[in-house]
């Protein structure tokens, strides 16, 4: 124990004085969870700006003032579409539809004639898709009123055209729509882990084998268990306080923004913030183990970090796995590293209860994995093939 | 004391893509007295490297044992660990750490105290003459520079037992002489000095007592005088072809 302290306080020391740690605690932490929380405020209030605008967008719309009139009437104002409306739809500086209005508009409604209006949008355009339900609800209305008048004109009743009636009654709350988008948050405070481990976990392994450290090291009167245990303490820390910069980058980010729309789409208080850290602290010791693990099979650092990558990418990509799911939330999520954490977090961020188990879970999940490569390195670590191979 | 017997390694290795076991040291014995230097003289190849892997616990031999002062390398490695010192072939170093600070973080794994390992940084540091390299931090540092801070960090904790991996490859004069001085001094304290090598008058000049290994044999041993009588041969060198080539090995 004695031995793994020395160890420790030596790699804290390295590390510290190591360019590289800095950079890439400073760069995950201070700015990816800030600068990620401001595009989401971004989205969701540009989102629910246009929404709240009722804005319709016609090209040629002098040709069609009855529709102009109706818009009007129901709240919408109404604006000229520019004459490069495809491209400006296209590069997202249009968030909106454009209602396309024939020339001859006015003479085939006028005649009965139907007339065939075209709505131009870009269905991949995300932050449009309120505006662009909108302006269709609203062309259907206009619809509405011309047949119903029709059908008047002629002394039918218009409910013979209307068998349904139907009303939107939509369950998700604010906070739930928008919670789409705060799968960012953890995963983020995830990937930071990650991150914030791999420098240090790198430097410790293969970057001993790399500098021809390693052997003179294990020449001490030391168990390896203890050298991995000092190693570990190391690069889990970092990964722990990038974990913990990155949430007070949000906390700080969510003061800064003070937008009530993000206010309402996200629970994010003291409570949440502590439920985080009691997730990602076990998560932190574990994505620092495993890196160690993989990192020590490297010759070099350059070797190291191939390996160190794939756990990255499995870090990166199985918190996205729900997305492409058709069941939400299912039991077994909870069994996944990464996953199980960001499950249980996504379900915090949307106001939800979370049960003793949904965090006891996960954690002894990533605390058992810890434990089990830390021993399987301090075996790596007698290991004649690992130890003299240059 | 350091005593070898009958050592045998060998390793897996890939030759041309087929797993073959590569045979590194096949029969290996010799004796290292306290307060003298033995040298292991051999060519590349020959098995040394390895041996001195197998008395500093790191590897574990086939067959054969070998113990340091008294402790057998295999089961009480931790305390073999403990009373001997190890300059090996790999002499990394922490760079962003000073010399101080690399030999420091040895004397506190082996537990040193502090004043003590004050005392001893600064005996060594007067000794191999790197008093002015101690508050520098070691990137950028000559391969001699290098060299003394490895070794005084293999004896920082003044172990009773010193061995040494080709310890002048890549040294400079100055260098070499600074070695030098250090043996002599150990060597006067009562150590048991091994050191591995291929240069032979540097051997003659450094060792007390040599033993020739070639292709993973100890094939003689005793002082250079005694091994160039038994070879029939004027030179070390002649001496050393005759007895690990055979005396058609020896004709020029």
């Amino acid at each position: 124990m004695r031995a793994a302290l020395v160890v420790f306080a030596k790699e804290l020391k390295d590390a510290l004085r190591d360019r590289r740690t800095w950079l890439v605690v400073l760069i995950s932490s201070l700015v990816a969870g800030p600068v990620s929380l401001l595009l989401i405020a971004g989205i969701v209030s540009s989102a629910e700006e246009s929404a709240a605008r009722r804005e319709v967008v016609i090209a040629n719309a002098a040709k069609a003032p009855t529709l102009v009139n109706f818009l009007q009437r129901n709240g919408a104002s109404v604006r000229d579409a520019p004459a490069d409306y495809r491209e400006e739809l296209l590069s997202g500086r249009l968030q909106n539809a454009v209602v396309v209005i024939p020339d001859d508009f006015g003479r085939r409604l006028a005649s009965g004639e139907p007339v065939r209006l075209e709505v131009i949008f870009d269905e991949t355009a995300q932050r449009a898709q309120t505006a662009v339900r909108t302006t269709i609800a609203l062309l259907q209305g206009f619809n509405r009123e011309q047949g119903t008048q029709r059908l008047l004109a002629r002394g039918v009743s218009p409910q013979v055209l209307q068998p349904l009636q139907i009303e939107e009654v939509n369950l998700a709350g604010s906070r739930a729509r928008g919670a789409q988008l705060l799968f960012l948050v953890p995963w983020l405070a995830l990937v930071g882990a990650v991150v914030g481990a791999i420098s240090v976990a790198i430097d410790v392994t293969a970057g001993e084998r790399e500098r021809g450290s390693l052997e003179p090291l294990l020449m001490n009167p030391v168990s390896t268990a203890s050298l991995v245990l000092g190693k570990w303490a190391v690069a889990a820390s970092c990964s722990a306080a990038v974990v913990v910069l990155t949430l007070a980058g949000f906390t700080a980010s969510m003061q800064f923004v003070r937008s009530e729309n993000l206010a309402a789409l996200m629970q994010f208080g003291t409570p949440e913030i502590l439920l985080f850290l009691i997730l990602l602290l076990p998560f932190s010791a574990m994505v620092a183990s495993l890196n160690m693990l993989a990192a020590t099979y490297g010759r070099s650092h350059k070797e190291a970090q191939t390996y160190a990558s794939y756990i990255t990418m499995i870090v990166n990509f199985v918190p996205i796995i729900p997305l492409f799911l058709t069941v939400r939330d299912a039991p077994w999520q909870l069994l996944v590293p990464a996953l199980g954490q960001q499950t249980v977090l996504m379900r915090a961020l949307r106001g939800e209860a979370v049960a003793a188990v949904d965090i006891l879970l996960p954690s002894t999940i990533a605390l058992a994995l810890t434990a089990a490569a830390l021993l399987l390195q301090a075996r790596l670590l007698r290991n004649e093939r690992i130890i003299f191979s240059r | 004391m350091i005593e070898v017997q009958q050592l045998a390694k060998s390793f897996e290795a890939r030759v041309h893509g087929r797993r073959t076991r590569v045979t590194a040291v096949a029969d290996v014995s010799f004796g290292a007295a306290d307060g003298t230097i033995t040298a292991l003289l051999g060519p590349n190849g020959a098995g040394k490297t390895t041996t001195l892997r197998i008395i500093g616990t790191l590897v574990q031999p086939d067959a054969g044992r070998a113990t340091v002062g008294g402790l057998d390398t295999t089961r009480e490695a931790l305390a073999v660990r403990a009373q001997l010192g190890m300059l090996s072939d790999a002499r990394g170093l922490y760079a962003r750490l000073t010399a101080r600070e690399n030999i420091e973080y040895y004397g506190d794994l082996r537990g040193v105290a502090r004043a003590a390992l004050a005392e001893r940084l600064a005996m060594l540091a007067e000794l191999l003459d790197m008093a002015p390299l101690l508050d520098r931090r070691t990137e950028g540092f000559s391969t001699g520079e290098r060299m003394k801070v490895a070794l005084a960090r293999a004896l920082i904790h003044d172990p009773r037992h010193l061995i040494l991996d080709e310890p002048t490859s890549g040294l400079d004069v100055m260098s070499t002489r600074a070695l030098r001085r250090l043996l002599d001094h150990l060597r006067g304290e009562g150590k048991c000095i091994l050191l591995s090598s291929h240069i032979m008058p540097e051997v003659e000049q450094l060792a007390d007592r040599i033993v020739i290994v070639a292709h993973g044999r100890s094939i003689a041993d005793g002082t250079a005088d005694e091994i160039r009588r038994r070879a029939g041969a004027e030179s070390l060198e002649d001496a050393f072809v005759t007895l690990a080539y055979g005396p058609e090995g020896a004709t020029p």
